[in-house]
This record gives structure tokens, C-alpha cells and sequence, in this order.
């Protein structure tokens, strides 16, 4: 198989630790479920990510320097 | 973090990385403060200052539609998109639909793009080399009968000849065996072969079957993958200089392709953004909406649209972890509310779908408030304002 994580389109995908979710949560005053979603058989998900998990991902962005968006892992 | 990349002392870099602006914008005032040697600490602070507060004043305001104003902005330039779908593209001799049936493509998510193609680079040697080059060619072109030899007939005998071209095998690296091989496994006949001659018929004498026989031989992929059909091959320039082979292909396999030996799997792409998804994931997906949507619009001179209107696009359309359209069997079309919906398309059906099943809306969402004759709740709309209200008697009112 070849190595997802490694193709220029693949931003670096990380489990978000609890506590670090909930300052994340209560920065934006939104609840897990509100957060964009990833699928659980994603290929770009970290092996350890579980349902219910909060993947970080830091982009390359185009308008600043980098990006970090939240998506929670469903189904 | 300080900044090397640039020729200012350090107090310049010091009031600069102190302002609230994203490192682009840093690195720009850098370039010009570096530009105009001799700027004094207090002027690039006050530069940086300037920077800042202009920068400050272009964001977003808080309850800006900035769905409205993505939606005209890739509208108004919609216009001018091309209608015809075919069109060479700038690269290769190979056929790509651009204008306005590729935004519509993108848009509408449609599982297979009317023009599938892919890009593939290589890696190291088969970069540079062309006749490593020519390998992964191979590997990946589509190779029917038809192009390693030539195929008769023979009625009177019942068989089908197949006299192979030796160059061509030799070159498309196959060897007459594996072909006599992939015959009877696909087509179920014992096959005589010898040297290039390969030689086989129906188990009963019948014309009928002799000549399905042939009709299938036509359709049987002896080497590369099915769904490509033809592999271009590019000398290109690289930003350093050197020079490397890029391969662009009609048709996609995108999965497959990304196994191959020699093919570079940290860059190759193709224009489905569905088999991006399917293979690199959501983020990757949202990434080729983007700059697919961008590409698009770029072609025809129109790449003045603001990428942060196609990221806004991408991002809804990836937001539930897989991509939906845009449209009313995606993301319109899942709108809580009954009216929302009614207001895009066939409206009797969505409204009376809700009145069979009893929905209630609940006049949230600003389509419906406008429809409804209400307020909306952006901009001024969610705002309260009060004027006046103090409290120390006369002298204020006039």
C-alpha cells in the first residue's frame, strides 16, 4: 500500500487530545458534534483515531501560513 | 522566531513580528522595508502598524453573508465561462472539458468527469530516463491484440490466427507466452502457440462462436490498466532546471496507478475528485476542489475570483467527511428547512413531500425569512439597536 500521508495533497492529520479538545470547544463555543466531519475509514486517518475522536489538521493554507481546522470521526 | 530569509536589522523584525498579521504579509513588508534600504526602526514600525490596520479592516465583518457573496462572485464570472465542452488543454495533445460543463461537473460532484485524466510523475531514474520512462508507460497504457499483432481468421479450419509483431513485444515488455496465457484464462480455449504464432478456435466447428471469439480477443487488456487508453509522454522543466518526464493519461485509475513501480505517489493526481477521495481521503478531496475549480476559472482568464470564495465551496461540499454536491440532491437539498428547499428547485414536490409528513419549519434560516416577509438575521438584521437611552434628563433631547 502506498503511503497516504506522504502525497502533497494530504495535510498532516493528528488525534486531538481531550484536553486539548476542550479548550478547542469552548474557544469556538460549539459542541463536538457542530465540527466538520471525517469518515472513519478515511485514508488519511491516523491508525489509533475511534469513532468519536477529534482529528487535528494543520493545512498548508492558501491566504495565511497555516490553517488548523477540527473534523470529528463518524460512523 | 525571527526571519533570516530577508536583509533587516533586528528591531525591524522585532516591531514587525510583534503586529497581529499572518507570516505572507510579514514576509511582504520584510521584502519592502528590504527594498527601500535605510527605512529608520520608526518607519517600519509605523509601516507595520499601517499594514496591520488595513489588514484588520478587510476581514470579514461578524453576520457578513459570505455565502452570498461567494455565490456572486463565481456567478458573475460563470457568465463568461465557455459553453462548448471540448477543448485542448494547454499541456499534452490530450482532450479536456473545461469552461462552464467542468465547473457545473465539479460542482454537481458527478462520479466520473466527462474527460478522466491523470498526471503522473516519477521518481528518480524514471524521471530522467526515457526508456525507464517508457516502462511505467507501458504499466499504465491500456494494450490490446490489436496493437502487438495482427489477427485473421481462418474459416475453413475454424481457428483463430494470431501473428505477433516481435518488436512490439520486445518494447511493450511482454513475451508471446504470457499472451497465449491471458487468452485462455480470459476466454476459456486451449491455444497452440509458437514462437509468435498463436493459434486457437471454438471446441465445436461453429462460425458463430469462432467469430465471438474474436470480438472478445479485441477487448481482452493484456497489459496496463483497463481504463486508460492513452498515455502521453512530456519532457518538462522543473523550477531547479533539471528536467523530468511527466506522463498525462486519457482515463483514470487513480488507485492503481499509485501502485506502480516508478510512478511518484507524493504528487501524481487526476481530475475526479471522487478517486481523490476514495483514495487519499476528504482533505486531499477538498484540496483537488479547490484547485480544480481554480484551474478552471484560471483557463479562461478568470482567475481574478478570490480563492477564498472556491474554499468556502470546497469546504462545504466536504464538510460531512464525504463530498456532496452542491444542488438539491446534496447540500440544498439537506437544508432543515421545508421552505429553503422549496425555494431552489422543484418546488410543489418538496412542499408537498412536507405536508404529507407534517414538517414544521421553524424559520431559522434567512431563505425563508425572506420568503415569509421577516427580518433575516444577518448583518443588520441580527443586531438590536438602541438610541437614546440615557438617562440624564434634559439637554439631550433636541
Amino acid at each position: 500500500m502506498v503511503d497516504v500521508s506522504q502525497h502533497e495533497l494530504v495535510p498532516e492529520h493528528t488525534v486531538l487530545e481531550e484536553e486539548a479538545l476542550e479548550d478547542v470547544l469552548e474557544e469556538y463555543n460549539i459542541d463536538r458534534t457542530d465540527l466538520p466531519k471525517i469518515k472513519r475509514n478515511d485514508p488519511a486517518l491516523p491508525d489509533e483515531a475511534e469513532i468519536g475522536d477529534v482529528i487535528k489538521i494543520v493545512r498548508d493554507s492558501r491566504t495565511t501560513d497555516q490553517s488548523i481546522v477540527y473534523r470529528l470521526v463518524v460512523e | 522566531m525571527t526571519n533570516v530569509a530577508y536583509d533587516v536589522d533586528d528591531d525591524t523584525i522585532a516591531v514587525v513580528e510583534d503586529t497581529d498579521l499572518p507570516r505572507r504579509l510579514k514576509d511582504e513588508v520584510y521584502e519592502t522595508i528590504e527594498a527601500r534600504e535605510g527605512a529608520t526602526v520608526e518607519e517600519a514600525d509605523e509601516l507595520a502598524k499601517a499594514v496591520e490596520t488595513r489588514y484588520l479592516d478587510t476581514r470579514v465583518e461578524p453576520l457578513d453573508p459570505v455565502g452570498t457573496v461567494s455565490a456572486q462572485s463565481i456567478g458573475e464570472p460563470g457568465t463568461q465561462l465557455t459553453m462548448n465542452t471540448f477543448h485542448y488543454a494547454g499541456v499534452a495533445e490530450i482532450d479536456v472539458t473545461q469552461g462552464l460543463p467542468r465547473l457545473i461537473e465539479l460542482v454537481d460532484a458527478r462520479k466520473t468527469p466527462d474527460t478522466p485524466m491523470m498526471t503522473v510523475y516519477l521518481e528518480d531514474e524514471y524521471a530522467t530516463e526515457r526508456e525507464k520512462a517508457h516502462e511505467v508507460v507501458w504499466n499504465i497504457e491500456a494494450t490490446q491484440i490489436l496493437a502487438l499483432g495482427d489477427v485473421s481468421t481462418n474459416v475453413a479450419d475454424m481457428r483463430v490466427q494470431i501473428s505477433l509483431n516481435k518488436d512490439t513485444l520486445q518494447e511493450r515488455l511482454i513475451t508471446a507466452e504470457e499472451v497465449a496465457g491471458i487468452i485462455e484464462d480470459s476466454l476459456g480455449v486451449k491455444t497452440v502457440q509458437q514462437g509468435t504464432q498463436i493459434e486457437f478456435g471454438p471446441e465445436e466447428p461453429s462460425y458463430r462462436d469462432l467469430l465471438q471469439l474474436v470480438e472478445e480477443l479485441r477487448d481482452i487488456t493484456f497489459k496496463g490498466i483497463e481504463e486508460v487508453s492513452r498515455v502521453v509522454i512530456r519532457r518538462e522543466e522543473l523550477d531547479t532546471g533539471t528536467e523530468e518526464f511527466v506522463l498525462y493519461t486519457e482515463g483514470s485509475a487513480f488507485g492503481d496507478v499509485l501502485e506502480i513501480e516508478g510512478v511518484d505517489a507524493s504528487r501524481t493526481t487526476c481530475n475526479n475528485i471522487h478517486e481523490i477521495h476514495r483514495n487519499l481521503g476528504i482533505e486531499a478531496a477538498r484540496e483537488a476542489i479547490i484547485e480544480e475549480t481554480n484551474n478552471t476559472l484560471a483557463e479562461q482568464g478568470l482567475d481574478d475570483v478570490n480563492v477564498r470564495h472556491l474554499m468556502l465551496v470546497a469546504d462545504m461540499m466536504t464538510n460531512r467527511g464525504e463530498i456532496e454536491s452542491i444542488g438539491r440532491h446534496g447540500i440544498s437539498g439537506s437544508k432543515e428547512s421545508v421552505l429553503a428547499r422549496a425555494a431552489f428547485e422543484v418546488t410543489v414536490n418538496h412542499l408537498l413531500n412536507a405536508a404529507i409528513h407534517g414538517e414544521v419549519d421553524e424559520l431559522d434560516g434567512v431563505t425563508e425569512n425572506v420568503i415569509v416577509g421577516k427580518p433575516i438575521k444577518l448583518g443588520t438584521g441580527d443586531v438590536d439597536l438602541r438610541m437614546g437611552s440615557t438617562t440624564s434628563g434634559s439637554g439631550q433631547a433636541d
